[in-house]
């Protein structure tokens, strides 16, 4: 049982700094244009895919096809944001729907391009690591550790450097944050396009643990935005703990409680935390 | 207003006359799903329309009323106009639950959105695992058909009056609604809810009052959408199906009671008339919600009535 729980406990906290990336690519998205992107989902399910073309149809190998692939991700981001979101900064219901509308044309486009039958990468990094007698591939490790790592270093940046900064005032008061020299527009696609790169990236990386399928992205953006709201909107390094929390819930949630209601563990945590500390976990911090 | 009674009059009898030279059997059918989709979209105007709250918890409704009503058939043999009207109180019951729960606490926006969201996960979660009740993923075919006045509405053309007088009866509720003092309390929470409340306006008992009536429709529309269409299946409660129903409201126009009707026309004949496959249309919606939220933000009607305004004020 020990074993077991351990187990969950690892593989939900590796799912969880996936819902992670995710939900910092939300969060950052809704502090600066006050619009909650639904599409950073197909962005995933788009950086997973141009992760199995260049590595299985263009024969890079994985290491180099993963920056193409948040390159691709990141330019694909870029067309929607000047094309589409830019229409809809701060309204919170139409930038719900312009990006319903995105997954419906993208998860749509996918099939058509792609089909439904799964893809699957050629095992990137094989062998295991086995603690406590439990059995950990290398690559689940690698993926957790790059994770990890991309967010904290986006943390860094945005406590640490001058754009952070301006991002922080901007989300305070646009206008004094115009006044003082910060380019408005400029930032808030700058912060749209590094959101759906972070999608591309945690897209690219999901490739090599599991198969692809064009509506993958679907379930992971839900997890990312509760996991968002759990941790507190606008706390960036809330949306890593908030991922991870989220994980765990799920994967040890599913050890007592019958697994078909996996999904729901996470929507009544969500519901009790919105009721009773609505402000998020880890409301006021950066 | 004698011009609009006379066009209203035209309008229903070129609707109700329409069967008598209209016999292609697919037009009937696309305009009965056009009207139960109505009553869906005209009910959840009047929750996010009329009274400003985004909720998700629409198809939750239609869908629990959907099942709900053919349970109550097989387990207390109940006839179904019973059934239908014990699916609305069950549907009601919710309803009070969640909209007290979410009401109570003040959610607004987004977070009424998120949470009413998770509820009707949880709803459709139970649904789709249920199995020994509800059949799981496979659903159930549903062979009974409702008796009215001692007529078996079996076939395209009493379903197309059974759906037409639905539809009709919603709008004319949701009408008498908007246009009393309940309707102006409605506005006065979509403007600010925080004056209203100062105003002496019992923001919550308003905010529950319009959750619980949106919510009571759409589970009638669930009822009679399901034996129309003679199968049940979870993807009723799906997100899709509340998305959906957003999109018919802001294609057709949020700020009048009729303009929804008009959005879920386009949008359940749209994809029937051209013959494209499901991937295809699906692209073709997506870009028309796209494409509606861009260029008209004001949904068809607001569009028509600020040219109309601009032709007039010239």
């Amino acid at each position: 049982m020990g074993q077991l729980l351990l187990g969950q406990l690892l593989n939900g906290a590796i799912l969880g700094t996936l819902y992670g990336i995710i939900a910092l690519g939300v969060t950052l998205t809704f502090g600066i244009t006050g619009i909650v992107n639904f599409a950073l989902g197909v962005f995933m399910m788009l950086g997973a895919y141009a992760a199995w073309y260049f590595t299985d149809v263009a024969g890079l190998p994985y290491p180099l096809a993963v920056p193409c692939a948040v390159a691709v991700t990141a330019l694909a981001g870029l067309i929607a944001d000047q094309g589409l979101f830019r229409f809809t900064r701060n309204n919170l219901v139409n930038g719900l729907l312009v990006s319903i509308g995105m997954i419906a044309v993208l998860e749509a486009s996918a099939l058509l391009i792609w089909t439904s039958t799964p893809k699957e990468l050629h095992r990137v990094l094989p062998g295991v690591f086995v603690i406590f007698g439990f059995v950990l591939p290398k690559m689940k490790l690698l993926v957790f550790g790059l994770l990890l790592a991309v967010i904290i270093a986006t943390y860094m940046a945005l406590t640490r450097t001058w754009i952070g900064r301006a991002a922080y005032a901007y989300a305070q008061n646009p206008e004094a944050a115009q006044l003082m020299g910060v380019r408005t527009s400029r930032l808030q696609t700058g912060v749209v396009v590094y959101s759906t790169a972070l999608a591309g990236l945690g897209g690219a990386l999901y490739a090599s643990l599991y198969s692809l399928e064009p509506t993958l992205g679907s379930l992971f953006v839900l997890k990312a935005v509760e996991a968002a709201i759990l941790a507190g909107i606008g706390s960036v390094i809330g949306s890593l703990f908030g991922g991870i929390i989220l994980g765990v819930t799920e994967g040890v949630g599913s050890i007592y409680l019958p697994l078909a209601f996996r999904d729901a563990y996470g929507l009544v945590f969500l519901v009790a935390i919105l009721l009773f500390k609505p402000a998020g976990l880890f409301a006021g911090r950066r | 207003m004698k011009s609009q009674q006379a066009g209203l009059f035209i309008v229903s009898i070129f609707l109700l006359a329409l069967p008598l030279w209209v016999k292609s059997d697919v037009v009937l059918t696309i305009l009965v799903f056009s009207w139960l989709q109505g009553m869906l979209a005209v009910s959840f105007n009047l929750i996010f329309g009329f009274t400003g709250q985004l909720s998700m918890f629409h198809a939750a409704a239609f869908g629990v009323a959907a099942y709900a009503t053919h349970l109550f058939m097989q387990h207390l043999g109940v006839g179904y106009w019973t059934a239908v009207v014990l699916a609305a109180l069950l549907v009601s019951v919710l309803s009070i639950i969640v909209g007290t729960i979410c009401f109570r606490f003040r959610l607004k926006e987004f977070y009424f959105a998120v949470v009413t969201l998770a509820f009707s996960e949880m709803a459709r979660l139970t649904v789709l695992n249920w199995n020994d009740v509800t059949n799981g993923s496979l659903g159930i075919n549903l062979q009974e058909k409702p008796w009215l006045l001692g007529f078996k509405v079996d076939g395209t053309v009493p379903w197309y009056y059974l759906s037409l007088f639905a539809l009709a009866a919603t709008l004319l509720v949701c009408w008498r609604v908007v246009h009393s003092w309940m309707g102006r309390c409605f506005s006065a929470i979509r403007l600010n809810d925080e004056l209203g409340d100062t105003l002496g306006i019992n923001v919550f008992r308003y905010k529950l009052a319009a959750f619980v009536a949106g919510n009571v429709i759409a589970a009638i529309a669930g009822s009679l959408y399901a034996f129309y269409l003679g199968s049940l299946e979870p993807g009723f409660l799906s997100i899709d199906q509340s998305l959906g129903i957003v999109a018919m409201v802001l294609l057709g126009g949020r700020s009048s009671v009729f303009a929804p009707v008009a959005g879920a026309l386009l949008l359940t004949a749209l994809p029937h008339l051209i013959h494209f496959s499901a991937e295809v249309r699906s692209i073709v919606y997506g870009s028309i919600l796209i494409l509606t939220i861009l260029v008209l933000p004001q949904g068809i009607y607001g569009s028509i009535a600020a040219l109309l305004r601009k032709r007039h004020a010239a």
